[in-house]
């Protein structure tokens, strides 16, 4: 019957439990002690609605740690993973069957324990092929975004050791017993095989010394490992915390800074590293500095200072800084943002989520972003010029756009298409939410009309505000400026309330972001669809048919708010097939991995760094590679953003960008 | 130090010009509907200059506003921006009233506020333009006035001025109490600070009427008005632009400046 | 209001003669003093200014007032209020005016305060009404969206500060005859509670605004300070000189002396060029009184075109460099 005497050949192997054990509880406690390094923070709910969060859980452990979807869209790093994971894995599994079986005195026989041997042996086969990958990439092929310590290297020479070792014993025990006494079992060990045909010409007392001695040498570096793990909290520790974020990981909408209160107050977003949430400075540790958000992220692209991977790295420091209870500078200024990270670095973010979609252990970096924006904005009146200016005006005339009220008022556009304007009193169900863009901005306000004009032709019933429409607040939001958002959340709220609003189709993704999922927590009840949204079920329904061939090559842009915010990327596709004899050739960069037009976290007002490339222009020549007549999107800020660079590069005649509903506009049938 | 504030509520001077009009009979502009009143530029830029000083020297900042109720907007926003305290003027009486009435108005709530070490002014209010109230109501309190400046400090006890010249910059040094008139040169004003906001919601803005003040009927009997207007008028403005085309804008440039030779 | 007879100018003396706005209120006075019947008188305060009385009266004036006290020779605010409302009080002239300068601005409200009569600021035109012989001052309100008309009934004197370069300068006649008087009004220096410490010329490299017949102005569409070297680049070329708008200068891109509009300067040189501006009226009220305005901005609708002769539709980064070589090109044939 196939079996193997767990422990042969090992004197005093109850030595063995009690070390894991000391080491096990040695980490244990090194865990507690980080734990409390978290709780450091403020608190954060995410254990209410446990049971969809236990849901979510398993469906991500499924996708994302067992199927490693967020690794394998790069076939190098997510092969090389899978294999480090998967033959980690499966040792450790074999490692526990053993100690169990041991425990039980119930040894795994017969075919069970071949079958057992040999998915070991392959197990330890594709780790060490996972090493190999790995140490290969980090020393030879160094790519750019991964920063090498000297943990990196212990770590890759312990796993690499930790697999030879093993094939070692194996060979050795093989040698001694199984080659000898059951050959027909060996073939299920091949890598044993191998290292047992090696030692097979030393004599018995040799190989019984050799066994015993790398038995140990092996049991000693895994248990000198686990506390070397709760020492350093080496890159090991990811193992089982990156796991605990992607369980606290939040399902709600991206981006969302939690609200402040305005009347009670005392912290105004994050000036310490004690401000953050303890889910935030988990987030700190559960960073495994791949580098993945780095090579994402539009602003490090284009010649900013900002990385992701640096930020949350920046501020792991700043946080093991505050355990060490560094005495606080003399005059208590607040120094979380200066040397590192910089005041640059915070401002240069577009908050359009790249970086968060590409992150395997979700890492949650935007909000941390807004957080130390609040701080700079609100307590110490710190941000680019630009910004304030920006500010100033959302202030005194509830919009964005200084300077462009000289020329047009909010409700100018509605007298141009002869729309009714919710007046006092007036009930209404659906409201078409222009936006300050698409209403004051004279390129937008193009869209605005062709939609107003779309939906009149459908049947569709509804209201506009006209000049009641104050800014959704996104803007000042997004650049930290939370207090006038809230206060605009709040004036329109009490708008939507008034005239019995049940649903509001936007044209902005930014203002159907914020209006859908933050207007909620203060108060908002109401259904928010985007006009992309509605048009694709209007196709659907019959009610508008694109009838119009349209002879462009168009290539369509995902904007970041409606993508990758709200998951919105097959409708406007399916608006765009449905055109006749249109061609329609996408990006390399698409769908959740879009690259920002640079409009978003108050970008289009503040300013991108001077001598960096704009982001606007590097994404164009994304557009320019699919060989397209015609860049499609179906938002405010990615039109203007398109528009600026085509003009910038001078090729106006060759490429035009549109807003979706234009195209929509120009291919209805003419009643 | 103490600081008073005189800030104006005005008609957003950044309309279309298309949509500004006036009542002939009333001689009164008729806002757009939709386009809130705002704090005249260059008193925000006072109540900047102020809350400059207050960084540097400490002391409390004093607002106050002739106007209707809806002044007491312009009042929290200068709250929100570090101010201390504010007040609203608002009766029957103030209305209508010119440069003089005004000046009295504003003296007489000064003197209700007690001591103050510097009043600060814009140089013109973003509506009526005139420039005339601070330099009154200097010479009212009896107190010396310096217009147009651009930077303000406390030296040595004496207040020092940067003022706007025609062809440069003079730095002054008057005693206090003193007036001094802000000009937009000032620089930026700041935004209000999470602090400012969360202070100036809750603060309660007194509205003063003529009685609280002690204003005496006559300086606010329209009939003892210095200046009055006798009519308010859109001037004509035929818009008769030549537009210069051309291919490119590089051509229109170049048939721009043969234009433009031709008519030197 | 019969007591008070005469028109009465503050002058103001630049390099050691009567300052341009004086002249042109010499003009102005002269008029209104015709319809009414009455005087024309100046007062000139600084050392020297007695030299000037002969000038004052060649360009209209029957009286000239000189008080020369070496505490005159630069604007002292407290001195020349003292002096001027001294003068006032004793002469009571029905109009009083002034220029509406830096000294203007600060000198015409003291007065008023001082005296009690009526004032109206940066005028565009005076007139006598003839049923009611009070003085009207026609000034820009709004921002120049509209303009008021004014009158002081019965407070005296009635002043008003008057816009320069909108009425032309007055005509010179050496055979005029007139009284020159001098003013004895010690000014006891310990009293004047307002110091000068310093004069910080800006150096202004080529001509200055206000004489310029040629105004180039950048607005906040120029985008930056670097930028404003195309600006400079075109009022060179064309012998002109810079401006710029109100933001322009708050961001500090351009110093403010070369502020155009409502609280800046107002000029009205032959030809005004407005480069990515929108032309809103704080700012056009500054340069309305130009021959011609050429308004260059990629925004069609801006407001610019509607007080411009000429203009181009397109971003100045694209126009400026072509317009500025092709100038250079026609004025070296």
């Amino acid at each position: 019957m196939p079996s193997r005497e767990i422990f042969w050949n090992i004197p005093y192997n109850f030595l063995l439990y009690i070390f894991a054990g000391i080491s096990v509880v040695f980490l244990a406690y090194c865990i507690y002690r980080r734990v409390k390094v978290w709780r450091l923070g403020k608190p954060e709910d995410r254990t209410s609605n446990i049971g969809k969060r236990i849901g979510i859980f398993i469906r991500t452990t499924i996708t994302d740690i067992f199927g490693h979807r967020r690794f394998l869209s790069e076939p190098y790093p997510g092969i090389m993973h899978f294999t480090l994971f998967w033959g980690f894995m499966i040792l450790l599994l074999s490692a526990a069957i053993d100690a169990i079986s041991h425990f039980t005195n119930h040894l795994l026989r017969g075919t069970p324990y071949l079958w057992f041997s040999l998915i070991s042996d392959i197990a330890g086969f594709v780790l060490l092929i996972g090493v190999i990958m790995a140490i290969y990439r980090r020393y030879v092929m160094k790519p750019k975004r991964l920063n090498t310590f000297a943990d990196d290297g212990v770590v890759l020479g312990v796993l690499a050791a930790v697999a030879v070792t093993g094939y070692m014993i194996e060979g050795l025990r093989m040698a001694a017993t199984e080659i000898i006494q059951h050959p027909d079992w060996a073939g299920w060990s091949p890598g044993g095989l191998v290292f047992a045909k090696a030692f097979s010409g030393l004599d018995t007392n040799t190989i019984l010394l050799l066994h015993r001695s790398f038995w140990w040498f092996h049991s000693v570096m895994v248990i000198g490992m686990i506390c070397y793990i709760g020492l350093t909290f080496s890159k090991f520790q990811h193992i089982f915390v990156s796991p605990l974020n992607v369980f606290f990981r939040s399902f709600g909408p991206l981006g969302t800074p939690a609200p402040i209160d305005m009347d009670k107050a005392e912290i105004l977003g994050v000036g310490d590293i004690k401000d953050f949430t303890w889910k935030q400075l988990l987030d700190l540790d559960a960073c495994t500095n791949c580098g993945r958000c780095q090579d994402s992220c539009p602003a490090w692209a284009t010649g900013k200072p900002l990385s992701p991977r640096k930020l949350v790295q920046d501020l792991k420091v700043h946080m093991l800084n505050a355990t060490n209870k560094q005495e606080m500078p003399p005059d208590n200024l607040l120094t979380l943002v200066g040397k590192a990270p910089t005041e640059d670095e915070i401002w240069a973010c577009t908050t359009c989520g790249a970086c968060q979609e590409s992150c395997p252990v979700y890492v949650e970096h935007i909000v941390k972003i807004i957080d130390l924006r609040r701080n700079l904005v609100l307590a110490q009146n710190k941000m680019p010029e630009t910004a304030q200016l920006m500010l100033r005006n959302m202030q005194s005339r509830g919009n964005p756009w200084a300077g462009v009220q000289a020329m047009r008022l909010r409700s100018d556009w509605t007298n141009e298409v002869g729309l009714k304007v919710l007046g006092d009193g007036d009930q209404v169900d659906t409201l078409f939410w222009a936006g300050c863009t698409g209403a004051l901005v004279e390129r937008n306000v193009k869209a605005t009309l062709s939609l107003a004009r779309v939906l009149k032709t459908a049947g569709v019933d509804f209201g506009v505000l006209g000049d009641a429409e104050t800014c959704c607040g996104d803007p000042a939001r997004r650049a930290g400026y939370e207090f006038q958002f809230q206060m605009m959340a709040e004036q329109n709220l009490e708008v939507f309330k008034n005239h019995g609003i049940k649903q509001i189709i936007t044209s902005c993704p930014h203002c159907f972001n914020t209006l859908k999922n933050e207007y909620p927590k203060y108060g908002g009840d109401f259904k928010v669809i985007h006009y992309t949204q509605l048009i694709a079920d209007l196709i659907q329904q019959g009610k508008l048919k694109l009838t119009n061939k349209l002879n462009s090559k168009l290539t369509y842009h995902d904007p970041c708010y409606l993508g990758r915010y709200n998951g919105v990327y097959q409708q406007p596709r399916k608006i765009l097939q449905n055109i006749p004899a249109v061609k329609i050739k996408e990006m390399g960069r698409s769908q959740n991995k879009s690259f920002c037009c640079g409009g978003g976290g108050g970008h289009m007002w503040i300013e991108e760094q001077p001598g960096t490339t704009k982001i606007n222009q590097m994404r164009i020549e994304d557009v320019i590679k699919t060989g397209a007549d015609t860049v499609v999107t179906a938002c405010p800020y990615c039109l203007q953003m398109f528009e600026e660079s085509i003009e910038h590069k001078d090729i106006q005649d060759k490429l035009k960008a549109l807003d979706l509903i234009e195209i929509v506009e120009a291919t209805m049938k003419q009643s | 130090m103490n600081i008073i504030v005189c800030v104006k509520q005005v008609l957003d001077p950044e309309i279309p010009p298309a949509k500004f009009k006036i009542d002939t009979e009333t001689k009164k502009v008729i806002p757009p509907l939709g386009v809130p009143p705002v704090i005249s530029v260059f008193d925000e830029r006072a109540v900047e200059a102020a809350c400059r000083l207050k960084d540097k020297n400490k002391g409390k900042i004093t607002v106050i506003s002739m106007g209707t109720a809806k002044a007491s907007d312009v009042v929290r926003h200068a709250l929100s921006m570090g101010a201390d305290d504010g007040f609203v003027l608002d009766d029957a009486a103030f209305e209508n009233l010119d440069s003089f009435g005004t000046a009295y108005v504003l003296s007489k709530a000064i003197k209700k506020i007690g001591t103050y070490d510097l009043v600060l002014c814009g140089r013109q209010a973003a509506d009526w333009g005139a420039g005339e109230v601070g330099s009154i109501l200097a010479e009212i309190l009896g107190i010396p006035v310096v217009t147009l400046a651009c930077n303000i400090e406390v030296v040595d006890n004496k207040l020092r001025i940067k003022r706007i010249v025609k062809d440069g910059l003079e730095v002054l040094e008057a005693p206090m109490p003193g007036l001094v008139t802000v000009s937009s040169e000032i620089g930026l004003p700041r935004l209000p600070g999470g602090l400012g906001l969360m202070m100036a919601r809750r603060k309660v803005i007194p509205v003063w009427k003529a009685q609280d003040i002690g204003a005496e009927a006559s300086p606010l009997d329209k009939a003892n008005v210095h200046s009055e207007v006798t009519s308010l008028s859109i001037p004509s403005r035929k818009s008769q632009c030549e537009m210069i085309t051309g291919a490119t804008p590089v051509e229109a440039a170049v048939n721009l400046a043969s234009k433009i030779v031709s008519l030197m | 209001m019969d007591t008070h007879k005469g028109v009465l100018i503050c002058g103001e003396i630049a390099k050691q003669k009567l300052a341009p706005v004086t002249i042109e209120l010499l003009g102005i006075g002269r008029k209104l003093a015709n319809e009414l019947g009455e005087d024309l008188s100046i007062l000139l305060m600084g050392s020297g200014t007695s030299g000037l009385g002969q000038e004052a009266i060649a360009y209209g004036a029957d009286k000239v007032y000189v008080a020369e006290d070496s505490l005159l020779d630069n604007y002292n605010s407290d001195a020349y209020t003292q002096v001027a409302a001294n003068l006032c009080r004793k002469i009571l002239p029905s109009i009083m005016l002034l220029g509406h300068t830096d000294i203007g601005c600060d000198l015409a409200p003291r007065l008023n305060g001082r005296l009690g009569g009526g004032l109206a600021m940066d005028c565009l035109a005076l007139s006598i009404d003839p049923s009611t012989r009070f003085l009207v001052s026609t000034r820009p309100v709004y921002g120049g969206n509209a303009h008021a008309a004014m009158v002081t009934r019965s407070a005296r004197p009635q002043m008003a500060t008057l816009r320069p370069k909108t009425v032309p300068p007055a005509e010179r006649n050496d055979g005029r005859q007139g009284q020159v008087i001098v003013v004895e009004d010690k000014i006891d220096p310990s009293a004047l509670r307002i110091k000068v410490i310093e004069r910080i010329k800006e150096e202004v490299e080529g001509v200055k605004l206000e004489d310029a017949e040629v105004v180039v102005s950048g607005g906040r569409g120029i985008g930056s300070a670097q930028n404003f070297a195309m600006v400079k680049e075109l009022a060179h070329v064309l012998g002109g000189a810079v401006g710029a708008t109100r933001p322009v200068c708050d961001e500090g891109w351009m110093p403010a002396t070369l502020q155009v509009g409502q609280s800046g300067k107002a000029v009205s040189p032959k030809l005004y060029i407005a480069v990515a501006l929108s032309g809103a009226m704080a700012h056009i009220t500054g340069c309305l009184g130009s021959k011609y305005i050429v308004a260059i901005n990629k925004d069609k609708d801006a407001n610019i075109f509607n007080v411009a002769s000429f203009g181009i539709v397109a971003d100045y980064k694209e126009v400026l460099p072509a317009l500025t070589a092709k100038i250079k090109e026609l004025k070296s044939i």
